[in-house]
């Protein structure tokens, strides 16, 4: 099934919010993402139809951005933040337990299809990193027993009270 | 140019005083005085993107560097680009790129004239303080034509934007980000564009090449010619770059000849069919039935010996010829002047017949020039522009060229009559860029521009001042129309009356208008009245005699424009004039101390008719194919047959040449000396590359031969004494300047036409043409020029063949989906006169309910095409019919 | 006193002896200086500049990328080289046809400084004498078959040498071919 044909509507939404049509670009990629966790090479083609684009130009912008997969991910999507302030406050040791737990590096996916993890840039919580997204929810802090908790509850139950959505500064209580 | 103190600006670059036009690039204005500021990105075709940071100079009272390439000159700036600062950046950006650039110039075919390793030379330390392993990109494929070498790539995105700004082709895209931006088509996709070569050319290192000529030579190896395309009738100027005579490749420079340096896929692929191993290497003769190779001397005197014979026995009458309009201007001339002089008759024609000739007689009778008014530049000028039948992308790239940089650059309004879609695909669609767009067949572009001039006169856009000096012109053209009706109009074109509406009103805004009439209307039945039309439009617009506007047929060979003014057409003399016309007979006699023969030639369909009836008994063909070109329904194979006498003068045995007694070799374009006129008049120089094939001479050569062995010598030392004598005869003639001077439109002319002319068959151009070919059939099939090739030498270029090696029918993805048809389907076309099978390309610009079949594939569809003969120009027209499809499984 | 000596150098022919000093000293103590080539040959320096050869990696494959520097490089036009991309191998260059006409050839070792991959060597041979002078026109596998005998020690190929050079002139094997 087309993307056209399952969100008609939505996509005609999200047309009509711009006065130049290739604008729409980015928030198209992200329906498609939205439907299988990456966006396949026919939705890009798609896309790129729709918008009267050529299928390498949508490729472009697909490629450029990090939070658009091009790959199948995970149930999962864990995306530890390797920039600077994180690196500082050992994001590279938080790569390592994950490594260490799941068996899988940066890129990778789990032979269960649950967790892929990936090594992205800022996310923008310098102030309580080191830091990972996984899916929509921010993990902020992380110590060791913090990511064998957040790891266990998403495996078990599928979400993790963990999550806090990005701190605003000052810090509210703490929780966990 | 003048430039006055308000539009020029003065600046000084390392302290020289420069004056430039307002808005130049700093760049620019160093490279006038001599200065040459190191850079990747920058490129004077494509706007300023700044991304490579090479350029960065020192402006005075700035705190900073900045890019030379996007900083506009301002007055009494003082730029430094020789400081310390300078040097000691340029040196930093270098060594940022060499960082990842692999070393491997040794085997790179770039190495020699490369940027990078031009400005590491002058820059950079011999050893890297990078110790990390470089970036390496893994290859997904290999394109058979354009080889890219991601790990050279400097990304500049040059040849991203070349694609884009330039070509409007949008096949490359940078991919991922950083240092790992990846220049690539799709995913893992191959590369499937218009392979025109631009960013083989455009990039300034070795990481996108032709793979072509792969490995086969280095750079300072190669001798160059800089000759003229051998292709269309643009005319580009290409560099040919040889190697122990053998041809290496192809390219054109910037700023070269009239195109600029763009080339197109046959131009920059398509060099390769001049080695061909098919090509005729000796002359041959017929012996017991067959053809065996024989000496110059015996062919030269057994054809001389046999049109003697013709001649004794019959009269000069029975006697013809044919030449291509791939021919130089010297070799037409001197063809027909052989013809009229050494044999003496004026059945003569040349490949202009098969369409040019609609528009330089329509021309001819209505401005009274038998060239363009316009040049290339007038077109980029151009602030509306109207498309008929042109399928310019296909036909002629660079004319499209002009015409995309006038839309996307100069912001023109486009109008189109096309039997295209608009559709994004991957090659560029002209009609992506409209305005507005008819999508009518080519049967119906006569009523479209029928239905423009309807929406003209009651729209009332008609020129007052016309309407006031000739009352009964526009009266007679109002009347016309009104006999048409609007329903009839919009069922016959598909499109609405606001369209037309739109357009007219458009066009009589427009303050410099061109109007282009391409191929498919030139050779559609009924396209000389199409091509009246199209100057009644301007007439009635007040815009034909108007500086900068304009009407432009496209010539689809490089030299059928030559090849009319040479006078290689039966009812034209050189220099455009008038066979009929004693004055200009008592010019031309006077010219070449010689009478010319009286009676009014035969035409290239009117040859082959007598040839079967037995009035011409033998014939001389010059490169062309009228087997292989003219339809079944002719039956020129079955005509040629019943000759006593055909000699061929061709490069490769062809269809037409095969059956030939005589077949004499002769050399290709870049193996001989002379000019080519192109379809804007320019009459530009073509130099040998590569020294001719075997034993093959130049047409000219042979021709003279042959002359002398008659007895009535036309000998020459070389292509530039006929040059010589042609610029004689024709003044004026041979504007070997960069840029071609249009003529004027002739006001004599005009007031001849409006006076009365106008009136000659006025009915039948103001009617609306029948429903297409009734052969019985429902899909509506057309011959159409592909992109990628145009003849016998298109089909035996090695890179074009690997581009596209079939002939497939191009059909639209809704009659594809109603026949339940895929890529490369088998399918059969049938209609009454005939049935061939083919395969089948789902493609999304083919309106639905057409079909399109690449022409110089076409020989086994010849039969399914009607075949009309224009009763004023003679040009036959057979290039749609109509065919049912069926599949085959 | 002075013109006494003067007198006696005359008489005793003193300048001749002093001009045949060196010959009469070796007519005393005679020992042949001239080598009885062929049948004794000199022992040559490392930097004898002989016969050029081309040269191999240690797995046999050919050094030559086929990149014309020595042909660019050469002063008398000895060499011509006709690279190619590798049969089977997509983008990686070697030279389809090699030949030095060593008539013209004067030992000069340009060609061995331009060559990038140290593809060629000058070997020691020096004894190539031949009847015909068509003999001299070498072609490449003459020229490796020199290598072969005079450079028994062979190194690694590039792609092992240094990650920074695994690029260089590698084939892309693993990628299915369009046929051509």
């Amino acid at each position: 099934m087309t993307l056209s044909e399952k969100y008609g509507t939505e996509i005609a939404e999200i047309l009509s919010r711009y006065p130049v049509k290739r604008s729409a670009l980015i928030p198209l990629l992200y329906l498609a993402q939205r439907e299988g966790g990456y966006i396949t090479e026919a939705a890009m083609i798609e896309i790129a139809g729709i918008l009267k684009l050529t299928p390498p130009q949508v490729y472009e912008t697909a490629t450029f951005y990090t939070m658009l997969n091009l790959k199948p991910v995970g149930t999962f999507h864990i995306q530890v933040c390797k920039s600077l302030m994180c690196a500082l406050v050992g994001s590279d040791t938080v790569i390592g337990w994950i490594k260490a737990k799941l068996g899988i590096g940066p890129g990778e996916t789990t032979a269960d299809g649950l967790f892929t993890l990936t090594a992205v840039e800022c996310l923008a919580a310098c102030g309580t990193g080191p830091m990972m997204q996984i899916n929509d929810d921010y993990y902020e802090r992380l110590t060791e027993e913090k990511v064998d908790r957040i790891l266990a509850d998403l495996k078990s139950t599928g979400s993790c009270a963990l999550k806090t959505g990005p701190f605003m500064w000052p810090e509210p209580a703490r929780n966990g | 140019m003048p430039e006055s103190k308000t539009d020029s600006v003065r600046l000084t670059i390392d302290g020289i005083p420069v004056t430039v036009p307002k808005g130049t690039l700093v760049i620019e204005a160093a490279r006038r005085v001599g200065v040459m500021i190191p850079h990747f990105c920058y490129h004077p075709k494509l706007k300023p993107d700044a991304n490579c940071r090479m350029c960065l100079v020192e402006v005075e009272k700035m705190p900073k560097l900045q890019t030379s390439c996007s900083t506009v000159a301002t007055e009494g700036m003082a730029v430094r680009t020789a400081t310390t600062v300078v040097n000691d950046a340029h040196k930093s950006v270098l060594e940022f790129i060499l960082a990842n650039h692999p070393l491997d110039c040794p085997v790179c075919d770039q190495g020699g004239r490369c940027d990078l390793q031009d400005f590491s030379h002058q820059y950079t330390a011999t050893a890297s303080r990078f110790v990390e392993t470089k970036r390496i990109f893994q290859k997904e494929y290999f394109s058979p034509l354009i080889e890219t070498q991601m790990n050279r790539c400097v990304q500049c995105l040059r040849c991203v934007r070349y694609c884009d700004e330039v070509m409007d082709v949008k096949a490359l895209a940078p991919a991922g980000r950083g240092t790992m931006t990846e220049i690539k088509t799709f995913g893992t996709h191959e590369l499937d564009c218009e392979f025109c070569g631009g960013c083989v050319q455009i990039c300034p290192v070795g990481a996108i090449t032709s793979r072509l000529s792969m490995y086969e030579y280095r750079p300072w190896m190669l001798k160059r010619a800089d000759t003229v395309c051998q292709f269309c009738g643009d005319g580009c100027q290409i560099t040919v770059q040889t190697k122990d005579n053998e041809l290496i490749e192809v390219n054109s420079e910037y700023g070269a000849g009239r195109n600029s340096g763009d080339l197109c896929a046959r131009g920059f692929f398509g060099f390769r069919a001049t080695g061909h191993p098919d090509r005729l290497t000796k002359p041959l003769i017929r012996r017991n039935g067959a053809l065996v190779e024989t000496t110059w001397e015996e062919a030269l005197e057994y054809t001389a010996q046999q049109i003697a014979r013709i001649k004794n026995a019959h009269g000069a009458q029975a006697f013809g010829g044919l030449i291509s309009g791939r021919c130089t201007n010297e070799e037409l001339y001197l063809f027909q002047k052989f013809m009229r002089l050494a044999i003496g008759t004026n059945n003569l024609d040349s490949s202009a017949r098969y369409g040019h000739m609609n528009g330089v007689q329509a021309m001819r009778r209505v401005q009274g020039t038998h060239r363009w008014t316009l040049s290339f530049e007038e077109i980029v000028q151009a602030d509306v522009l109207l498309l008929v039948g042109t399928n310019v992308t296909e036909t002629n790239p660079i004319t499209g060229l002009k015409v995309k940089e006038a839309v996307k650059k100069r912001q023109a309004r486009l109008f189109t009559i096309e039997s295209i879609r608009p559709a994004i695909g991957t090659i560029s669609n002209i009609t992506n860029l409209v305005d507005q767009h008819v999508c009518a067949l080519p049967t119906q572009f006569g009523g479209a521009v029928l239905a423009l001039l309807k929406a003209v006169v009651e729209s009332r856009l008609v020129d007052q001042r016309l309407q006031h000096e000739s009352p009964d012109y526009v009266g007679a053209v109002t009347q016309a129309l009104e006999r048409l009706s609007w329903p009839e109009l919009e069922a016959a074109t598909g499109a609405a009356r606001d369209t037309f509406v739109q357009m007219a009103t458009g066009l009589a805004q427009g303050r410099r208008v061109v109007v282009l009439a391409g191929q498919e209307l030139l050779r559609s039945a009924g396209g000389y009245g199409s091509c009246l039309l199209l100057l009644d439009l301007l007439l009635l617009t007040g815009k034909l005699t108007e500086p900068g506007c304009g009407f432009a047929p496209l010539a689809e060979e490089n030299n059928d424009q030559g090849a009319v003014e040479s006078g290689a057409v039966a009812e034209l003399l050189p220099g455009g004039l008038d066979l009929a016309n004693p004055e200009a007979r008592a010019r031309i006699a006077r010219a070449w101390k010689a009478d010319l023969p009286l009676a009014a030639g035969a035409t290239l369909v009117e040859m082959i008719d007598r040839a079967r009836s037995g009035l011409v008994k033998g014939m001389l063909i010059v490169g062309e194919n009228p087997v292989g070109s003219l339809p079944t329904v002719v039956g020129a194979k079955e005509a040629l047959q019943r000759l006593e006498f055909l000699v061929c003068q061709e490069l490769f045995l062809t269809e037409t040449a095969s059956l030939a007694h005589v077949v004499l070799p002769a050399a290709s374009s870049l193996e001989k000396a002379g000019t080519f006129t192109n379809q804007e008049g320019h009459v530009q120089a073509v130099r040998p590359a590569v020294d001719p094939i075997g034993e093959s001479r130049p047409d000219w050569e042979i021709l003279s031969a042959l002359s002398v062995l008659l007895g009535t010598p036309l000998e020459y030392g070389d292509a530039k004494e006929l040059l010589k004598e042609i610029r004689g005869v024709i003044p004026g003639y041979g504007l070997l300047g960069p840029a071609p001077i249009p003529p004027k439109v002739d006001r004599a002319a005009v007031e001849r036409y409006l006076a009365g002319d106008y009136r000659r068959a006025l009915a039948a151009r103001y009617t609306l043409a029948g429903p297409a070919d009734a052969a019985g059939g429902t899909t509506h099939l057309g011959l159409f020029q592909s992109l990628f090739h145009s003849g016998k030498l298109s089909t035996r270029s090695k890179g074009l063949l690997q581009i596209e090696a079939q002939a497939a029918l191009r059909i639209n993805p809704a009659d594809a989906a109603r026949l339940a048809l895929a890529d490369g389907d088998r399918v059969r076309l049938s209609n009454r006169r005939g049935e061939v099978t083919t395969t089948v390309k789902v493609l999304e610009r083919v309106p639905e309910g057409s079909a399109w079949f690449p022409d110089h594939f076409g020989q086994d569809t010849a039969k399914l095409f009607e075949c009309a003969i224009d009763p004023d120009t003679n040009v036959p027209a057979f290039r749609t019919a109509s065919v049912s499809i069926a599949k085959i499984s | 006193m002075t013109k006494l000596k003067a007198w006696f150098k005359t008489i005793i022919f003193y300048e001749i002896l002093v001009g045949m000093k060196a010959t009469l000293s070796h007519l005393l103590h005679y020992k042949p200086i001239t080598l009885q080539y062929p049948h004794e040959k000199r022992a040559l320096p490392d930097n004898y500049r002989g016969m050029l050869a081309l040269l191999r990696y240690d797995d046999g494959t050919e050094k030559c990328v086929g990149c014309d520097l020595c042909e660019a490089a050469c002063p008398s036009r000895v060499i011509r080289v006709v690279s190619a991309e590798v049969p089977g191998e997509p983008t990686k260059r070697y030279s389809k046809e090699y030949y030095m006409d060593m008539t013209r050839c004067l030992f000069c070792g340009m060609c061995v400084d331009a060559c990038p991959v140290d593809a060629l060597g000058m070997t020691r041979e020096f004894e190539w004498a031949v009847y015909d002078k068509r003999q001299l026109h070498l072609n490449k596998e003459q020229l490796l078959a020199i290598g072969d005998r005079s450079f028994p020690v062979r190194e690694k190929r590039l792609e092992l040498q240094h990650p920074n050079v695994a690029f260089f002139n590698v084939s892309f094997g693993h990628v299915p071919q369009k046929p051509n």
